[in-house]
């Protein structure tokens, strides 16, 4: 039975899949089921994947490639491409088969796979017990609508198509008065695609009882920045959230997008949890929230003392990193050995200018506290020198990174315009507690492992122009694979990768 | 069985047993879909879909279509990158 809506799209199976398999379908055909899936298809513990290493062959070639399938009614197995399994199918006059890869059904009659409700739903739920015995947890699959949705769907025809062109999610946002320093940031977090894909699948259950949520407001604004619309987005109900819950950003003067970024993940954060905040809004250890998630990472901070080399650790989070620049007061040191050289994430160092790897270089170097600052050593009991060294302990799946180009000390406030180059992909790894561990253990070879690997790439880029008393802010956001736009408040360009690489940063 | 094919089964046990297989195709996933060969062949697959007809299309159609450009169109970096793997789980758990 097929059911087809005008819009040619959607095409329904029937329940029962074909009508072959109600012979198979009988007595304790379920558990039968479960133990094929369990042993020959989805081998999740040592001793099933041992059976099957052993016993997945061809009944009749001994090859263990060529689609391999099971037959559903007695212990035969046979290739596929070799038509093995159809001549068992024939002869013995066992109709179904499973494919030993794949773990679907084949009818012989029907000369096709087959999908039968009851089937499927044994096949996911054994699927999901292996990977579970496998340590992997839940994986992706994808998306199957639910009777709700189908509803939903049909009601409303209308579909947006993405093409590799489309320019979906660009959107200005109309200045409301020095209010670009809010304007960059949430161009920045509009294309930030985790969080896109968090509001866009309305993922936030408010539990805040006021109409004061930051996380609902945002909700909003991707509806907005995505609805299609080309004129620029007023952003103000944004604006007055933000002054409400940051007082330190309120006013029309101009404020600094970084203290921007880091109050509105911070509100966010809160907020993410509505009125049960308690004792997780302080805490982002404990705190799962989509924010934590994408934003926080893990920063190392390791104090040797001088005298017993006594190590003393601490782990904190962070959301940032804030990168100070040569030109600051705080002397720019010589950089620490063990740095791969200048041409690590292929900066281009022209005749001396700073890259951001110089400046993670020397955030994660082994600093000597100095006398003055003395540490009190667990180990000697006493107060000793010592040096202290940052490293990352756990990578955030969006590292954003400051920086500190507005000095405020006692003697000058000024902005510290040196070029500093960045990178298209930036690889953290020289910058990891594993691999400072590794360099101290005489390992310099390390195993990449495909699932965590150190690497990013660059998507937004905030700049600054002008000086500290009058200045504008504007950012450089990558859409699809390497089409970049400048979003200059109200006005969205096209911009080229040298563009983005040429910037101040 | 060629000694070849003798070969190949006692690697392929040897893979499976130590869960070596999943891993690798965990990986072989996950570079493929990188470097969007799958993006490709799933438009491929549309692609024959329209033209046999939703109604008529079986599963065999489409491997018997797409299998050929399926493997020839894999990055020489992903099979040096696999390969490489073998050897070196090879290396290790040598009998």
């Amino acid at each position: 039975m097929v059911f087809r809506p005008n819009e040619k799209t959607y095409v329904y199976v029937s329940n029962t899949g074909c009508p072959h398999v109600n012979g198979f379908k009988v007595d304790n055909w379920k558990q039968n089921l479960r133990v094929i899936y369990q042993c020959f298809v989805w081998s999740g513990s040592a001793e099933t994947r041992k059976r099957k290493a052993k016993s997945c062959v061809c009944h009749m070639c001994g090859a263990h490639l060529n689609r391999l399938h099971s037959c559903l009614y007695c212990v035969f197995f046979g290739c596929f491409t070799k038509k093995h399994i159809h001549e068992h199918a024939k002869n013995k006059r066992h109709n179904l088969a499973i494919d030993l890869l794949y773990g679907g059904i084949y009818c012989f009659v029907c000369q096709d796979y087959i999908y039968d409700k009851d089937m499927e739903q044994i096949a996911k739920e054994e699927q999901r017990k292996a990977w579970k015995l496998q340590g992997v947890g839940e994986k992706y699959s994808s998306w199957e609508p639910t009777k709700r949705e189908l509803e939903l769907l049909r009601h409303n025809p209308k579909r947006r198509k993405m093409t590799t062109n489309c320019t979906i999610g660009l959107r200005g946002l109309i200045n409301l008065g020095n209010t670009c320093f809010m304007n960059c940031i949430v161009q920045a977090l509009t294309h930030t695609p985790l969080l896109r894909d968090f509001f866009l699948s309305d993922r936030h259950k408010c539990e805040m009882q006021s109409n004061s949520c930051l996380v609902c407001e945002m909700s909003q604004l991707f509806q907005e920045f995505y609805s299609g619309h080309r004129s620029p987005h007023i952003p103000f109900r944004l604006l007055h959230l933000v002054w409400t819950h940051a007082r330190h950003l309120a006013g029309y003067e101009q404020q600094d997008a970084h203290e921007f970024l880091i109050a509105a993940l911070d509100v966010l954060h809160r907020h993410c949890k509505g009125d049960d905040n308690g004792k997780k809004a302080n805490n982002p250890n404990n705190c799962n929230c989509i924010i934590d998630q994408i934003f926080t990472g893990g920063l190392q901070s390791d104090v040797t003392c001088q005298v017993c080399h006594g190590v003393s650790t601490t782990i904190d989070p962070f959301w940032d990193i804030s990168l100070d620049l040569p030109g600051s007061s705080t002397p720019f040191w010589p950089l620490s050995p063990g740095g791969d050289g200048s041409t690590l994430n292929g900066e281009s160092h022209l005749s001396g200018a700073t890259t951001l790897t110089d400046c993670l270089r020397r955030f994660t170097r082994p600093e000597h506290l100095g006398s003055g600052a003395k540490i009190k050593c667990s180990g000697c009991h006493s107060y000793q020198e010592s040096t202290k060294q940052l490293t990352m302990k756990k990578l955030p799946i969006v590292a954003c990174f400051h920086l500190k180009r507005f000095e405020h000390s006692a003697k000058l406030r000024r902005k510290i315009i040196t070029y500093v180059s960045f990178p298209l992909e930036l690889d953290m790894t020289p910058f990891m507690a594993s691999s400072k561990e590794n360099r101290m253990n005489g390992q310099y070879q390390q195993s990449v492992d495909v699932f965590n690997d150190n690497k990013y790439s660059l998507f937004a880029v905030v700049n600054h122009q002008g000086t500290l008393e009058s200045g504008h802010y504007t950012t450089f956001i990558r859409q699809h694979m390497d089409q970049w736009f400048k979003c200059d408040d109200a006005i969205i360009t096209k911009a080229s990768n040298k563009d983005v690489l040429d910037s101040e940063g | 069985m060629s000694k070849d094919s003798k070969m190949r089964a006692t690697i392929n046990q040897k893979l499976t047993e130590m869960g070596e297989r999943e891993r690798l195709k965990e990986l072989l996933r996950a570079k493929l879909t990188e470097c969007g060969w799958r993006d490709q062949l799933k438009a491929n697959c549309k692609d024959v879909i329209k033209e046999k007809g939703l109604e008529h299309v079986t599963v065999e159609d489409l491997v018997v279509e797409i299998t050929p450009k399926g493997r020839v169109l894999v990055p020489d970096s992903v099979k040096k990158e696999l390969l490489q793997r073998i050897r070196a789980f090879l290396a290790q758990h040598a009998t």
